[in-house]
Parts: structure tokens; sequence; C-alpha cells
């Protein structure tokens, strides 16, 4: 469902993205890891083609990532998401389902099912400059599953969320594991993405150190906090 | 059921539905219809050329023309400040990233910006002139038609502008972006004044001297290469009063702003598909 082959990513004479190559398999539940800076919102960007690789070739669903048409079936959550604060949730959700083409009366019903699967019932018609950060990250995880996409792209999900909202995050994405979707998840929180993820790989300076299975990565009476600290030290 | 519109015109009515709640824009037009009902005693004045009144007609048409390129080129400053922060509110809004996040071209993005910039513009000017054209037409009796058609004629200026801005935003700060595109219009109108002199009757007579360098000169081809934005709104304004019609002469300036559009316009969308989104 999603390949890199040998891409790299250079910003001047700074490799972001250091000929980095993996797969993700349709149905798997894959965490990329690694320190601030590592280069995980990079192949990200690329893989949504926000921008280009200096070289190397990244596919989405078949397709080469620069086609607008890899996209389809793809939901998408920033690292920082920013909503147009005149918008309320609603708004923010009607316009997401228009965009992916999906006609009235059933851009309404998704619209209200993930509203409530997003626990914001009562909240959809305020404006978003009212809602706080972690509010926010819930609809922007809310427009990403507009569509039902097959593959969900999440960069730090949990970004600002709660310990109450974390969780409940966590919950809603071992319900969309359940139902086979395919998830790409970037984060920092170690724990909580030992808990839903099947596979994982750690990056630093551009460079992938380790993708493997987390059963395999994380041996006995370890945490994969420490496997990724001595992995990432070298 | 009916299928949802496609992209470029979902996008164009986005960018129309952002830019209309904007207030800076609303006071801007506001403020132009005011203009409009001020000076709607200017009308009905007398007015006296050489000792000979001149009769209502003439003034009215007089009068309607200024008012037409007063607007014109009031909303083309108008549509240049709203385009230059477009690509800009965009990013900051983060709705540049989720419309890229779905599967829509980035060819598809920007020319749904051109579109909604371009309709925007336009319905503003045409609703500015159309309260001129009711107010001759009801309060004067003087029905001219060709004023609205002189209108749209004049809206591929706001075209150019729109496209000239987007682009310029993308290479430099979006002030600088605006001063640029505003001093392309200022040339433009000022050359075809100079020229306008240069070819009355008295001026040359009085400047010419013997040997003087006659023909097509280095200024010249920069003139006629200039973007005719002023030239189009002539060409426009013509139509109010039935001008002579003086051949391709007179349609140059159209044809001139029609291919700066395309350039402009292939310009900004081989820009835009190297931007980086943020």
């Amino acid at each position: 469902m999603i390949e890199l082959n040998t891409v790299t990513k250079r910003y001047d004479s700074l490799a972001a993205v250091d000929n980095v190559s993996f797969s993700v398999k349709t149905g798997e539940y894959f965490a990329l890891l690694g320190p601030n800076g590592a280069g995980k919102t990079t192949i990200v960007k690329m893989l949504l083609d926000f921008t280009r690789p200096t070289s190397g070739s990244l596919s989405l669903n078949g397709l080469p990532s620069t086609h607008a048409a890899c996209r389809t079936s793809v939901g998408y959550l920033a690292e920082n998401l920013h909503i147009p604060p005149y918008l309320s949730g609603w708004q923010y959700l009607e316009r997401c389902a228009e965009l992916l083409d999906i006609i009235r009366s059933d851009a309404v019903d998704q619209c209200k099912r993930i509203v409530e699967l997003i626990g914001m019932q009562g909240r959809e018609y305020s404006k978003v400059n009212t809602y706080s950060k972690g509010m926010i990250q819930r609809f922007g995880l809310g427009a990403a599953l507009m569509g039902n996409p097959k593959l969900l792209i999440l960069d730090e999900p949990t970004a600002g969320l709660d310990p109450i909202g974390i969780r409940e995050i966590r919950q809603l994405l071992e319900l969309l594991k359940h139902q086979g979707m395919t998830i790409f998840l970037n984060s920092h929180l170690l724990s909580e993405v030992e808990k839903i993820c099947d596979t994982a790989a750690i990056i630093n300076r551009g460079k992938l150190l380790v993708k493997d299975a987390i059963s395999t990565l994380v041996k006995d009476g370890d945490a994969l906090e420490d496997v990724f600290v001595r992995f990432v030290k070298g | 059921m009916p299928k949802a519109l496609p992209p470029i015109i979902r996008i164009a009515k986005y960018t129309l539905a952002d830019e209309v709640r904007q207030k800076s824009f609303i006071v801007m037009f506001v403020i132009c219809a005011l203009f409009i009902f001020l000076i709607r005693g200017c009308f009905q004045g007398n007015v006296t050329v050489n000792g000979q009144a001149l009769d209502t007609g003439t003034v009215i048409r007089s009068v309607s023309k200024l008012t037409f390129h007063v607007i014109a080129a009031g909303v083309m400053f108008v549509a240049a400040l709203l385009s230059m922060r477009v690509f800009k509110r965009d990013r900051d809004d983060g709705m540049q990233s989720c419309i890229l996040s779905k599967p829509i071209a980035r060819w598809q993005y920007v020319a749904g910006k051109m579109l909604g910039l371009w309709v925007l513009s336009i319905a503003s000017m045409f609703i500015l002139h159309s309260i001129v054209f009711l107010i001759t037409s009801v309060n004067l009796k003087v029905v001219m038609p060709e004023y609205l058609i002189a209108s749209l004629l004049c809206s591929f200026n706001l075209l150019f502008v729109a496209i000239a801005v987007l682009l310029l935003s993308l290479l430099m700060p979006d002030i600088v972006a605006f001063l640029c595109v505003m001093g392309i219009g200022i040339v433009s109108f000022v050359a075809d004044g100079i020229s306008a002199i240069s070819h009355s009757q008295m001026v040359p007579a009085m400047m010419q001297q013997p040997g003087s360098p006659s023909g097509l000169t280095g200024w010249k081809v920069v003139y006629y290469l200039w973007p005719k934005l002023s030239g189009t709104q002539q060409l426009a304004s013509s139509f109010i009063g039935s001008e002579e019609f003086h051949g391709f002469g007179s349609i140059y300036p159209l044809i001139n702003v029609l291919i700066y559009c395309l350039i402009l316009g292939s310009l900004l969308l081989r820009r835009f598909r190297n931007e980086d989104i943020t």
C-alpha cells in the first residue's frame, strides 16, 4: 500500500531523509518513530506530494505519489493542524466531504457519524476559534476519516490532547484497526505505539535504523522506549 | 442525486466565500458603492465648454465614462489586494494541506483559486457598474446597455491582476507582489497618457525638431509589449457612446492582456507545482 524506494530529500547540504526504503502492507498498523528532526514529517509530506524527493520514488495505492489519484481513499491528519477559525467544526467536515465528491445526503450522514465518533456532539456548530487544541485535533481526525479511507496517515495524532483524550484516540484507532484500515502513524508516544501498532520503523538523522514487527523489536522485559533509545543512541 | 461539483468549481466557491467573509473586502466594497451614490448629482450638472452649454445626454455619457474608469481601476486595486494573501491565508488556515491531501491535483487547486478571485472581482465590478447603469436609466432616463458590456470586457484586466499577484506572491513578500502589479498598472496608464498626448496634433508640431529619430524605437517596443491594462479599459469604455472602431489597433490591448494571462497562468501553474506545502 505504501512503498518508499531509496528516497532522499536534501535541503541544500542537509539530508532530511537519506536513502530510505521500506513498505507498509495493506491492513498493517505501522508506526514511524524517531527523535525531533529525524525526518518523519518529511517522509509523510513526500508521501502526500507536499514536497518532492531529491531522488528515489514513493508510491501510494500502487501509484506514484505525484499522481493525485493515489490519494483516493487516503485520510490525513497534519501535525500542527489548523482549521479556518471562521468555520464551525461541522462546516469543516462538510467541506472535506465535498472535496471528496461525497453527495450531500451521504455527507450529512457521515458528518453526524464522525461527530459522534470523535465525541464532539453539542460543539459541532461552534466556531473553530472557540475550540481547544485537543478539540481541533479531534475534528482533524474526523476529517481524515471522512469518506471511509482505506489508509490513514496520522502525524502526531495525540499532540495537544490530555490523557483522557489520548486514551479515547487510541481506542478509536484500535477500532479502526479491527475494521481493516491501514494506518501509518508518526508518533512520539512510544507507550501508545507499543499498545496498538503491529510494526515500527525507527529513523534518526534521516537514516532508517530498523523496521520490524513490534513483537520482534521488543524482547521480554524491555519496553519500546528502551529499544528506541538503544537504536537512536547507537 | 446531484453529483458534487468538480474540484475547481468547489475550490472557487470556497475562495469566494472566504474572501467575501473578510471585513476589509466588505468595507472597500461599501466605500466604492457610497462613492457612486455620492457622485450621482454630477450626472445632472450644467456643464459649459467654451461658452456653450453641453446637452444633458453628453454630460451623462461623459460622467458615466469617467465613473466607469474610476470603478474599473478601483476594482483592479481591490482584486490585487484580495489576491495577494490568498495562498498565505490558505496555508495558515490549513486549507491548502487539507485540499491537497485529497485526490485533487495542484493545477486544479490553483485554477480554482484563480477562478474564485476572478469571479468575485467581476461580480464586484459588475455590481458597481450596474449601480451607475441604474442611476442613469431610472433617474435620468438614459439607458446604456453597452455600459454593462463594457464592464464585462474590462474583466480581463481583473484576471491579469489576479494571476500576476498570485504568481508574484509565490516569489516575493505579498505586499511587494501587490505593489509590483500596481506599478505595472500605473506605468500602463501613464504610458498610454503620454502616448495620447504625443499623438495629438499640437504636441508633435511643438516638439518636433529637425533630424529627430522616427520609426520603431526601443521605447516604442516596450510600450507595445507592456501589459495594456489602460488600453483594454479604453477599448471597453469606447463601447459607451459608440466611438469609432479602429480595426486591429483597437483590439490589440485586449489580445495583449489575454496573452499575458495565458503566459502568467502557465508560469503560476508551473511555479506552484514545485511549491512545498506546509
